[in-house]
């Protein structure tokens, strides 16, 4: 018995380089979520109001983008190479894109980190969703558009890996977890064209001052063409750790693969004709579209909702066979102790919640009451800030020592760290909901205003703050007894089998459902046909109003917008 | 394909769930009336505000009997009017907005309340509310507009219908 | 030099060597008794998913009707 490490040590040497970088975005990113909430609610401040926007622009960039997705990219590989159970077809073409990726997130952090350094012209204090005509540095948008070309690369490696496979298994179902991989890349594919326009047509030549001006509606409307299926691209790593790792860890099988098939399929098909589910209070966009988005994404509710059945149907397999009995008791046969287990079982448990103010987020005319206040950061910190990166810190605990053929340095503290992310976001994420309803905005640095002052209906504002202030100081405590739990277990002794990572199969085979789930081709061509009814006319509404580059000039939030600067600059931040 | 019977079961329910929603959006919108921001409000030059016939002059207008617009220009890092001086309208009224920002985008939400849209340049945001007794409003920007995002604010003053005439004809509105 | 103490776990043939201490993922190894596919009725899941239909209708009901009609100045037009 080997892990691994043992059988394909290249594939992951580079997996675990994609970790680091995850990890240290981790870092960096949760430190920057401390500031922000001790900040914000006036607990202790030591940068100027001004700086929290770069400090909110890093907090988003790094964890919302360079750890999630790089965490994504070391998974799918693990998950491709394990479950085709051949190497990667050419490392070097692995290790290249990680180059891409890992220069592009490194461009993309220098511009937002120049932010705090006034002697280098240089910011990119645009938030995470960098909405034109505010302009960072080019360097900002160029790093942007390098990492999305990086992750292309990374969908080709595996498609090529998949491809090699077919050839010598012509008759074979795709294994689970490539399928999943390669129609989450699908969708990737499809939605990415928006960033990849509005930045590579765009937004760089402006920055760059060779065109004058932008269609901020339109810049805006093809960033949410992409910013709602990232969410996807997000949870995607977590849906496959919950669909084919989580049942194992709770000493059970998948209840039904054909079903978690399915599941992708309607993320493939429904991910992306939704993203004007974000602009429900944005003009220029006409009312009909608007409810063609909400529809799409009430049914895009859908394949979120079998999957909380057939996971946890999954792990009362495996507490039933742990000799669980009752209609509720059998929770306690779970193995409560295991940190991968429990992390993932509250990060399944938060995201119901999540889904609920999820289900607010996508009403259309009800988004007045919650549209731009503190309600949808926490709405999403239960969504990707825990269905996410909580099942993505729990699965390391199971992947991380297949990757390095270590042992985990400890246990109860991987235990304590899921517990108390777990109990920091429900402090958390519950007051930013409550103080949304008062109708305080987000991405704010300062928690009240000179002429009027918030009132909450139960409770006070001052128990919000509080709330939120304690909230971030766990989560920021959480993500050091990760890392650090992660770190010390680079030191410990190579053993043979540092972790159990046989994955049983499903208790509902592949073999008995239809095999036109597997044809890609068909569903991707039905994905591009649904996004061109939802965004052909919107689109051509927008640009009908102002044209392709807009009549709106540049606002820099840096200094000196002019090429040359530019050119001076970048040669001495390179220097 | 074989599912289980239980998984038929909650895949109805979450069917349900989801036309439930819709419906319930449909009766806000048929029903309830309440409208979304659109394209109603048509488009406006961003460098040329003030060659516009009523943001070169941005303020409540009155319309009609008992109603009232109000042009708002949203800038960094005020209202006009809304942040220097408040916005004054009249009580028991329909009050129709037109947002729209002359520089970067911005948001406009009067706190507590349904009123809330983006402003974006070039574009006009267009909205009517009724409104009841006389009251004053917190107005804030909520969407990030620049590094003295947290200082865009001002207020909304519903005053009683005689006192906003009595301003009116000395010269006020 | 991990923190974890010896466990007691009963030790089952078919199991590869384990190192001293808890194992992540070893759940399978307290394993009482194999449920098939055609044993298993996901009942407990029945309970749980239909105490969160019947949490998001009322929630859903709550936020909409109360939260948000309820609210002053709503857009009409
Ligand atoms: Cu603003």
């Amino acid at each position: 018995m080997a892990t691994f490490v043992d059988r394909y040590a290249e594939e992951a040497s580079v997996i675990k380089a994609n970790l680091v970088v995850s990890f240290v975005a981790l870092g960096i990113g949760a430190f920057f979520g401390l500031v922000q909430a001790l900040h914000r609610t006036n607990y202790f401040r030591f940068i100027d109001s001004v700086d929290y926007y770069t400090v909110l622009t890093g907090h988003g960039v790094l964890l919302a983008l360079v750890f999630t997705i790089f965490f994504l990219l070391g998974l799918f590989t693990w998950a491709v190479v394990q479950s085709l159970e051949r190497p990667m077809p050419d490392i070097r073409l692995t290790w290249a894109w990680f180059g891409l990726t890992t220069t592009g997130a490194t461009f993309v952090a220098i511009a937002i980190l120049a932010g705090f350094m006034p002697s280098i012209d240089m910011s990119a204090d645009v938030l995470y969703t960098f909405y034109a005509p505010l302009q960072a540095h080019p360097l900002f948008y160029v790093g942007l558009a390098m990492f999305i070309v990086g992750t292309w690369l990374a969908g080709a490696d595996w498609f090529l890996a998949y491809r090699n496979w077919r050839g010598d298994n012509p008759d074979e179902r795709i294994p689970l977890q490539t399928f999943m991989v390669l129609t989450t890349m699908l969708m990737w594919y499809l939605s990415t064209l928006g960033v990849a326009v509005s930045t590579v047509f765009f937004l760089i030549p402006w920055s760059f001052g060779i065109v004058e001006t932008v269609n901020p509606l339109l810049t805006r409307t093809l960033f949410w063409f992409f910013g709602h299926p990232v969410v996807y691209f997000w949870l995607m790593p977590a849906y496959l750790m919950w669909y084919t790792v989580l049942p194992k860890l709770a000493g059970g099988r998948l209840f039904s693969d054909p079903l978690a098939r399915v599941v992708f399929v309607l993320f493939l098909l429904l991910s992306t004709p939704v993203g004007i589910h974000h602009q429900y209070l944005d003009p220029g966009i006409a009312e009909g579209f608007k409810f063609i988005a909400m529809t799409n994404t009430m049914f895009l509710l859908l394949p979120s909702l079998l999957t909380a059945f057939t996971v946890v149907a999954s792990v009362e397999h495996g507490a039933r066979q742990r000799g669980g009995e009752g209609y509720l008791k059998w929770l306690g046969a779970l193995p409560w102790r295991d940190p991968a287990f429990t992390g993932m079982a509250l990060a399944g448990a938060m995201f119901a919640a999540g889904g609920f103010s999820g289900m607010i987020n996508a009403g259309m005319n009800i988004n007045y009451l919650i549209h731009n206040t503190l309600w949808v950061p926490g709405h999403f910190h239960l969504t990707v800030g825990t269905a996410v990166a909580l099942t993505m810190m729990a699965g390391s605990y199971w992947l991380v020592p297949q990757l390095t053929g270590k042992r985990l340095y400890s246990r109860p503290i991987g235990l304590l760290q899921v517990v108390l992310w777990f109990v920091g976001m429900v402090l958390m994420s519950n007051a930013m909901h409550r103080a949304g309803l008062v109708g305080i905005p987000r991405r704010t640095a300062e928690p009240q205003y000179q002429s009027f002052d918030f009132t909450a209906v139960i409770g006070t504002v001052g128990e919000l703050r509080a709330q939120i202030a304690i909230g971030g100081t766990l989560l920021f405590l959480s993500v050091v007894l990760f890392l650090f739990n992660i770190l010390l277990s680079a030191f410990e002794e190579p053993i043979a089998n540092p972790v159990d990572d046989r994955l049983p199969a499903p208790l509902s085979g592949a073999s008995g459902s239809p095999l036109v789930l597997d044809d890609l081709r068909l569903w991707t061509g039905i994905a591009v046909v649904l996004v061109i009814l939802a965004y052909t006319l919107p689109l051509a509404g927008i640009v009908g109003d102002a044209g392709f580059f807009g009549n709106v000039p540049g606002v820099p939030v840096w200094v000196s917008a002019n090429a040359e600067a530019i050119v001076e600059t970048l040669t001495e931040v390179i220097a | 394909m074989e599912i289980h019977a239980y998984e038929k079961f909650w895949l109805g329910a979450a069917l349900l769930l989801i036309v439930g929603f819709i419906a319930t959006v449909s009766y806000g919108a048929i029903g309830a009336g309440v409208e979304m921001i659109d394209d109603d409000g048509g488009t406006v030059d961003p460098q040329n505000l003030d060659q516009h016939p009523k943001f070169s002059d941005p303020g409540v207008y009155k319309s009609g009997p008992n109603e009232y617009d109000v042009y708002v220009i949203a800038k960094q890092f005020l209202f006009q009017p809304g942040t220097s001086e408040p916005i004054r309208v009249p009580a028991n009224s329909t009050v129709t907005f037109h947002v729209t920002s002359a520089d970067v985008i911005h948001g406009f939400e009067v706190v507590g309340t349904n009123a809330n849209t983006m402003a974006i340049p070039g574009q006009i945001s267009t909205f009517t509310v009724e409104v009841d007794g006389p009251q004053e409003y917190g107005l804030l920007c909520n969407e990030y507009c620049g590094s003295a995002h947290h200082a865009m604010e001002g207020t909304m003053k519903v005053v009683p219908e005689d006192e906003f005439n009595a301003s009116a004809t000395a010269g006020g509105a | 030099m991990s923190l974890e103490p010896e466990t007691e776990n009963t030790i089952r043939e078919d199991v590869p060597d384990r190192p001293r201490g808890y194992v992540v993922g070893s759940a399978p190894d307290s394993i009482e008794r194999e449920i098939g596919h055609d044993d298993f009725d996901p009942v407990g899941t029945l309970v749980l998913i239909f105490g969160y239909f019947l949490i998001l209708v009322v929630m859903w009901v709550f936020m909409y009707f109360v939260e948000f009609l309820g609210r002053g100045m709503t857009v009409i037009g």
